[in-house]
């Protein structure tokens, strides 16, 4: 380190407290350790009375439902909501409600209550009126100066009335309650010069109300529009859906349903034309070579061959799903230790690589490596790439590994991972 | 020490594991016989026999210990399974246990003659050694220290030779204190000449 180090720290004596002092326990890791944070109790500690005062108050302040507001309740809402009602009452603590819970105050709040965690395009969409909702006349006119600040005058005080429903406190105010009371006022200003009511008016009340009106706003966001021609054109109805007969019969064989079927990723790696040679001439026909996976340790290698094109593809892409296999990950990214197989003249090497490697391959073990949910591979092809041999080769590579466990029953060697020793137990 | 017949055992065992033997033979040389037991150690082999020409008894066919004397020693092992331990000597555990049943082997007394006898092994259909290659050769020795070891059997590369990568691989190296496993030297902290590498 070529840190100037202040002079006093040459000249200081080694108090005790200044030595470096031996570490507590052995350490296991050769840079310092992180300090560990201050253990907080999961639950604050209150003292009885606190608790007590704390639960008086909660009750005052958010009271219990007695049975005659019971009642009135059960003229407006169904006995399931009811009980819906008392299963969420109950399942509140008040006073969770007091320590915890905070209402905002100031006079931007919004109109309406929402902790804005969610927000669902359809439904927290408001309602949006246009011209034809507005009753009578719809011309407006600018109003002139003392109109405008009859307005604003007759505006503000509705915003300072919605912000002191029991009256503007008067008399002396604590230095906080003025301030409060001086933001109220300024608040109430602004909005009411920006009100456009302040600025315009006519003979129709209606629609000088609809100006202050947020259904009216031409801003307002429109519900999403799922009419376009892509949602028209793709939108299909589940009786038109052609079923095929082959899915249904691979669905039978999986013991699967459709969702299922659906998650799995396939893609076609192979096509190629082949002929058949017979007495009659050329049969001309599709190859296709398709893998599967579900990108969590399953992947499957199919092949199809057939005279229509499509045809040839569906087969394949069912003998891939059909054929899937288990992949031995080692922590979920990687393979156990380095696999080498051999198909025809094709020689497939695989190497284990440490996090963040990435997949280091060329395209058709990185689209096998992909579909098997591996992270972590580097490959090498060094003999022959036909690329159907590359894609054999490396399926039975990954699905027959030696797993460490089996490797030690072979040799009759006791086994124990120390990972789930120090990390304790937080490991694939 | 050559290393040529050293490669010629190399490649027998990994011929007659792909042939699914059960048994086979090797020339007998101070060299092999240590390197074998520790074969045998890590767990590669199940048995090792110095033999002549013809195998020895496969133990199916060995003379076993009558019924009754096999419970009289189980029950005595259960009333005193310190015994198991040969405490105080091999009297003492040959009065309580019985005698020991051991098929004796003829030894040729020409040295020439004599042969190594291993059992291989097979797991679930795969044999237990599949791969065993020369590290040395016999054109280039390759002496490894502890420092070499620690990196190889971490799986790096050192002094040319390439980490333990493969699932379950082995290293032998012939040291000063005998025929050691990579991962006990570098326990023990010894360096030693390469000789094979087994998976």
């Amino acid at each position: 380190m070529s840190v100037c180090r202040p002079a006093r720290c040459l000249f200081a004596k080694a108090t005790a407290s200044a030595l470096p002092k031996p570490t507590p326990q052995r350490s296991f890791h050769s840079s310092a350790p992180r300090a560990a944070r201050r253990r907080r109790p999961h639950y604050p500690s209150i003292k009885a009375e606190d608790l007590k005062q704390l639960s008086e108050f909660a009750e005052a302040e958010y009271p219990k439902y007695d049975t005659s507001e019971f009642g009135l309740l059960e003229k407006q809402y169904t006995p399931a909501q009811i009980a819906a009602i008392k299963a969420a009452e109950s399942a509140i603590d008040t006073r969770d409600l007091v320590t915890q819970a905070s209402q905002r105050t100031d006079p931007w709040r919004l109109p309406y209550e929402d902790n804005l965690a969610e927000v669902d395009p359809v439904t927290d969409h408001p309602e949006k009126l246009d011209a034809s909702h507005i009753p009578g006349k719809l011309s407006l006119r600018e109003a002139n100066e003392v109109e405008r600040d009859a307005n604003i005058a007759r505006i503000a005080s509705e915003q300072l009335a919605k912000m002191y429903p029991d009256g503007v406190p008067e008399g002396q105010l604590d230095p906080v309650e003025q301030q409060k009371l001086q933001e109220a006022m300024e608040a109430a200003l602004t909005q009411a010069t920006l009100d456009p009511r302040s600025t315009y008016t006519g003979k129709n009340q209606a629609a000088i109300d609809t100006l202050a009106d947020p259904r009216h706003s031409i801003i307002a966001p429109d519900l999403p529009r799922l009419e376009n021609r892509m949602a028209r054109q793709t939108r299909r109805l589940s009786t038109e859906e052609a079923e095929d007969p082959r899915q249904k019969r691979l669905l039978q064989y999986m013991g699967w349903d459709k969702q299922q079927l659906k998650k799995i990723r396939t893609k076609t790696l192979v096509a190629h034309g082949v002929t058949n040679q017979t007495r009659m001439g050329k049969i001309r026909s599709m190859y296709y070579l398709t893998i599967a996976g579900n990108q969590d340790g399953l992947l499957g290698v199919g092949e199809g061959k057939s005279v229509e094109p499509e045809e040839g593809r569906k087969q394949s892409i069912m003998s891939a799903i059909r054929n899937m296999k288990p992949v031995p990950r080692y922590e979920n990214r990687t393979t156990f230790g380095d696999l080498e197989r051999k198909v025809g003249a094709t020689k497939v090497q695989l190497f284990a690589r440490p996090p963040g490697f990435g997949l280091r391959a060329q395209h058709l073990i990185f689209e096998l490596a992909r579909a098997a949910g591996l992270q972590d591979l580097a490959a090498k092809t060094p003999r022959s790439r036909n690329k159907m041999n590359v894609i054999k080769a490396t399926w039975e590579a990954l699905t027959e590994q030696r797993l460490p466990d089996e490797i030690a029953r072979a040799r009759g060697k006791k086994l124990v991972d120390v990972r789930k020793v120090y990390y304790g137990g937080s490991v694939h | 020490m050559s290393l040529v017949n050293l490669a010629h055992v190399c490649s027998h065992l990994q011929n007659a594991s792909k042939a699914r033997l059960g048994l086979t033979s090797i020339p007998v040389s101070k060299l092999h016989v240590n390197l074998v037991l520790g074969l045998q150690r890590e767990g590669f082999l199940s048995s090792v026999t110095l033999g002549g020409v013809s195998p020895p008894k496969p133990f199916i066919l060995q003379s076993q210990p009558d019924p009754e004397e096999l419970e009289h020693m189980a029950q005595k092992l259960k009333d005193e399974p310190w015994q198991a331990f040969n405490v105080g000597g091999g009297e003492k555990t040959e009065l309580a246990l019985g005698r020991e049943k051991i098929d004796s082997v003829s030894v040729p007394q020409n040295p020439a003659r004599r042969r190594l006898w291993l059992g291989l092994k097979y797991w679930n259909n795969e044999p237990v050694l599949k791969n065993m290659k020369l590290v040395s050769k016999p054109t280039r020795r390759i002496w490894l220290t502890s420092q070499d070891l620690g990196k190889i059997t971490r799986t790096r590369e050192s002094s040319y030779v390439k980490g333990l990568t493969h699932p379950g691989e082995c290293m032998f190296l012939t040291t000063d204190r005998g025929i050691l496993e990579a991962r006990e030297c570098v326990e023990r902290q010894l360096g030693g000449m390469a000789l094979c590498r087994v998976w």
